[in-house]
């Protein structure tokens, strides 16, 4: 039942958005958080959120999967959205007592919100389309040129891969820990939030040294397997770009100037 | 010998040591010394031992993850200490670990396979053909574009096997590949190991603590305490049961079997390792009726299945429960369904069925971590005033599913009074919590305080008992477990494996629950600690009277240890009976992906060959009783079992016996049988022929 974390988890269906290029989705998504930054309008995120719900389509993935993504930021986005709804000065709209909505403060929360939720669904769509594994070479790849810097790439990509292939298993791992420790009477749900934090630590441990244990074991089935770090590696799916990804860095650059250029539309 | 010999172990010895912060040496352990083994190319070798033996040390010096400390390790020629061979040794000697999780890198199928060609500088081209052919041959294929984590087990450790494959290794390691396996994933990997020995000549070395997985290998080596202190082929080995015992490994049971029955006098050839060759040899000593046991077997089928959900003095009763994720969708499922049933009181109840048929769900429910959806569960403890009653509750799906949120509840975004009547909800739940105690699956994950006596005090002390209450409740149930005082003080991470496993079933002890329920207690545990593990179980069932719900995958432990066996399947219930009634019924279990013991499918083979019984034997014990009892009828009918010439004396007092044990019962002696008679066919057939060959030989079959 936990494996519902959308963040690194592959959707496989063949579609032209799984198709592309691990770069040029590293680059769309890049685009697409700069545009959502770029916009000040609602028209703008309108034109963001046609832009994402056209990407959706195209890469057959269900709708209903890419939301569960947002699951996991709901605290955030309420945490965000409440700040600037209550604490946004202007022109009051409402106000009972101390509390006080401003029109400022609605737009920007509102705008925040939208925001927030155009920037995860945008970046669930490229986990959900590439294999931590394509995007591990896509960024070795986008950024080796920091190689020459002694920047470590390709461990960093490495890492992240792994980093992102364990991530369900260690949140089932929390559940099962989590439940063990209730049934020898732990209580994580009731007492003041310091009392509840402290109350993690039977979690936490055994967490750890599952993880610790977990790391030792990969490290172990690694090395068994001849891994020696990126020199001398070749590559199962190397990547080559293709027509598709040139139509896409065009349309990117397209939608990216329709951004701009709705900076100064004024509706 | 003519074969090339792939591995060449000489003089190996290897010491772990353990360093301090600064780097200095602490201690040093020898886990192995003196090792000399060579092994042939295309051989299938089983490593058997204990945990602790160095098996697993030993794998991984065989392709240098380990470097020896002393003497040297060459495969195929090359030595590992040597640098510049490093990467061709573990290409030609790929490794299987235990943990199907930990061991793929990838996040689908097909890359995972590709990783060790890649890292060995393959060509695009040639690694697409090599992960093509690997998956091919553990019959994989289909699912090369899948995420391995919606793989089941046995699936995964194909993959890691396809793995090690595309690197086209001459030889693979595999180190316990089916500890954590249910059994049909063992099943499963297994028969994929056997196929590549046998059709593309890889050399196998497997570490197992199966018997049944040993029994097809080429040669078997034994490993105690870091030496190698047995090695032959399996049919030489299993054939000294005591001597194995003393290394804490197991026979299989067809093996056990025929050797107590040649000890009793039954003349069978030696080297009996499965059913099938027990089964063959007993034949020859059968009636050949074959009537009979035909017009049963279509009894069986058509009467219906044990139910016996009523008990006397139920300790918790369960009713229609259910539990269903997302009803009223498309999407709807049933974890549970409408189980209805009663847990007699002092009783041990084996809960059985295939991975994913809500074994769990349904211990989860009866200690109130879960609620039900649908139906109730009434509790009938010992000091309680009245039977506490829980019914189930619809909001249980949200509060299930947002862990994060009801952790980070916050008293704002909930009424005040909900708040009151939930915690009042959560008293209920946490008493019933500490009734019933539940031992999760690999419980020593648990484990977190600093020393093991305050870990086992977490229990008492959630229960609001003072601090010495709590260290006397704790005290108490580390004897219970039988866990040396010595260790009380230590750090539970400093335990052994099988210790770490009894300081955590004591961490629920310690609540002094009055229903114990064990999650697959014994997984990955060696033979005598899993014996060792269920003695302790018994005498808690036994000596306190605990009420006990084991699930659990061997169907040879269910039948040695259960009273009553419940058979889920797909959340429903499907049987409840004793051990015998349900496993007469392996038929129907097959079709629910489980299985019976193998004495109950060695029984079947029997009254295929015109034996007759009147409930199948589920164990060793009651099936020698059970086949002594056919061989002295048929004995009495037809002139008996082939007898030496010249005792014809002997041959009167044994008649004299077994025509008493037939008068005991039609068709089967009750338990405990005049040892007498046994005794006096021994001493003459012990004399009279060579069966065993020593007669300490034949005490160790009875060394159980």
């Amino acid at each position: 039942m936990f494996r519902e974390v959308t963040l690194g988890q592959y959707y496989p269906v063949d579609s032209v958005i799984h198709r592309l290029d691990p770069r040029t989705k590293l680059a769309g998504t890049l685009v697409y958080l700069i545009s959502m930054f770029l916009v000040n309008s609602f028209l703008g995120y309108f034109l963001g959120g046609l832009a994402l719900f056209a990407m959706i389509r195209l890469s057959k993935v269900p709708f209903r999967f890419m939301t569960r993504g947002l699951r996991s930021i709901f605290f955030v986005l309420l945490l965000s959205v409440s700040f600037n709804l209550f604490l946004t000065p202007g022109e009051t709209l409402i106000g009972i007592a101390f509390i006080r909505i401003t029109k400022e403060g609605l737009r920007i929360a509102l705008m925040m919100g939208v925001r927030l939720v155009l920037l995860v669904l945008g970046s669930s769509l490229m986990t959900l389309t590439t294999t931590p594994n394509q995007l591990t070479d896509g960024m070795e790849k986008a950024m080796s040129p920091l190689r020459k810097l002694n920047v470590p790439i390709h461990e960093i990509a490495m890492m992240m891969s792994i980093a992102l292939r364990f991530i369900p298993i260690l949140v089932e791992e929390t559940d099962k820990i989590m439940k063990a420790q209730q049934a020898r009477g732990a209580d994580f749900e009731s007492g003041s939030l310091i009392t509840r934090a402290r109350a993690m630590v039977p979690i936490l441990v055994p967490l750890f040294i599952s993880a610790f244990r977990r790391a030792n074991d990969l490290a172990m089935a690694m090395e068994a397997r001849c891994y020696h770090g990126g020199e001398g590696r070749t590559k199962m799916k190397p990547l080559r770009y293709r027509g598709t990804d040139r139509a896409a860095y065009i349309i990117m650059f397209a939608y990216l100037a329709i951004c701009l250029g709705s900076r100064f539309v004024r509706l | 010998m003519g074969a090339l010999k792939i591995i060449d172990v000489k003089h190996l010895a290897f010491d772990y040591t353990r360093r301090d912060e600064e780097g200095r040496v602490i201690e040093t352990v020898r886990a192995l010394s003196d090792l000399n083994v060579q092994i042939e190319e295309g051989q299938f070798v089983c490593v058997l031992g204990h945990n602790g033996s160095g098996k697993s040390t030993f794998a991984k010096l065989l392709n240098a993850l380990n470097l020896p400390t002393e003497g040297t390790v060459l495969l195929s020629g090359m030595d590992t200490k040597e640098q510049k061979y490093i990467w061709e040794i573990r290409r030609e000697a790929g490794m299987v670990f235990q943990n199907p999780d930990n061991q793929i890198i990838a996040s689908v199928v097909e890359e995972d396979v590709g990783f060790g060609p890649e890292n060995i500088g393959v060509p695009t081209k040639e690694i697409w053909e090599r992960v093509e052919r690997a998956l091919d041959h553990v019959h994989m294929l289909p699912y090369r574009l899948r995420s391995p984590n919606r793989l089941s087990g046995g699936q995964k450790q194909r993959v890691a096997i396809a793995g090690t494959m595309a690197m086209l290794p001459k030889c693979i390691v595999l180190d316990e590949p089916t500890a954590m396996l249910d059994p049909s994933g063992r099943a499963e990997v297994i028969q994929t190991v056997l196929e590549l020995n046998r059709q593309e000549g890889i050399t196998i070395i497997l570490i197992t603590h199966y018997m049944e997985e040993a029994v097809d290998a080429d040669r078997l080596i034994v490993m105690d305490d870091g030496r190698i202190v047995m090695d032959g082929p399996p049919k030489e080995i299993f054939s000294e049961p005591e001597r194995l015992r003393k290394f804490r490994i197991d026979v299989p049971q067809a093996a056990e079997l025929a050797c107590r029955l040649r000890r009793k006098g039954v003349p069978l050839p030696e080297g009996i390792l499965k059913r099938e060759e027990l089964a063959e040899a007993l034949g020859r000593y059968l009636p050949s009726g074959k009537d009979s046991e035909r017009g049963k077997d279509a009894d069986m089928e058509d009467a219906p299945p044990p139910m016996h959900t009523r008990a006397e003095d139920p300790v918790m009763r369960v009713e229609q429960l259910s539990h269903v994720y997302q009803p009223g969708t498309a999407m709807e499922s049933y974890a549970l369904k409408d189980l209805s049933f009663e847990i007699q009181r002092g009783s041990l109840t084996a809960l059985i069925g295939h991975t994913g048929s809500g074994k769990s769900t349904l211990a989860q429910h009866l200690n109130g971590l879960l609620s039900g959806t649908g139906g109730r569960l009434e509790c009938h403890f010992r000091d309680a005033k009245e039977a506490p009653e829980f019914p189930a509750d619809p909001e249980e799906e949200e509060t299930n599913r947002n862990w994060l949120f009801s952790w980070l509840r916050l008293p704002w975004l909930h009424g005040k009074d909900g708040k009151k009547e939930k915690d009042a909800k959560q008293d209920v739940k946490k008493e019933l919590r500490f009734k019933v105690g539940l031992v999760f699956q690999y419980p020593e994950y648990q484990l977190f305080e600093e020393d093991v006596l305050q870990d086992v005090m977490f229990g008492p002390k959630n229960q609001g008992f003072p601090m010495e209450e709590a260290e006397a409740r704790a005290k108490a149930a580390l004897r219970m477990v039988k866990l040396p005082e010595s260790h009380w003080k230590r750090s539970p991470f400093e335990l052994s494996g099988g210790q770490k496993r009894r300081a955590a079933i004591a961490g629920v002890l310690a609540m002094r629950p009055e229903v114990l329920i064990l999650d697959e207690p014994t997984a990955g545990l060696d033979p005598a600690g899993r014996d060792e593990l269920f003695e302790t179980i018994n005498d808690l069932h036994e000596s306190e009277g605990m009420t006990i719900i084991l699930i659990s995958h061997s169907m040879e432990d269910v039948a040695r240890y259960a009273e009553q066996v419940i058979v889920l399947d797909h959340g429903e219930l499907r049987m409840y009976g004793t051990p015998e009634e349900v496993f007469s019924r392996y038929r129907e279990l097959e079709k629910m992906g489980l299985s019976a013991p193998e004495m109950t499918y060695l029984a079947q083979r029997l009254e295929e060959k015109g034996a007759r019984f009147d409930e199948l034997p589920d164990t060793v014990d009651k099936m020698e009783e059970a086949i002594l009892s056919i061989l002295a009828r048929t004995g009495v009918a037809a002139g008996g079992l082939p007898r030496p010439k010249d005792s014809t004396s002997h041959q009167e007092s044994e008649r004299q016996s077994i025509v008493s044990a037939g008068e005991k019962g039609e068709d089967r002696i009750s338990v405990g049988q005049p040892h007498d008679s046994g005794d006096v066919v021994n001493d003459h057939h012990k004399e009279q022929r060579e069966i065993a060959s020593t007669g300490e030989e034949a005490e160790e079959c009875s060394g159980k």
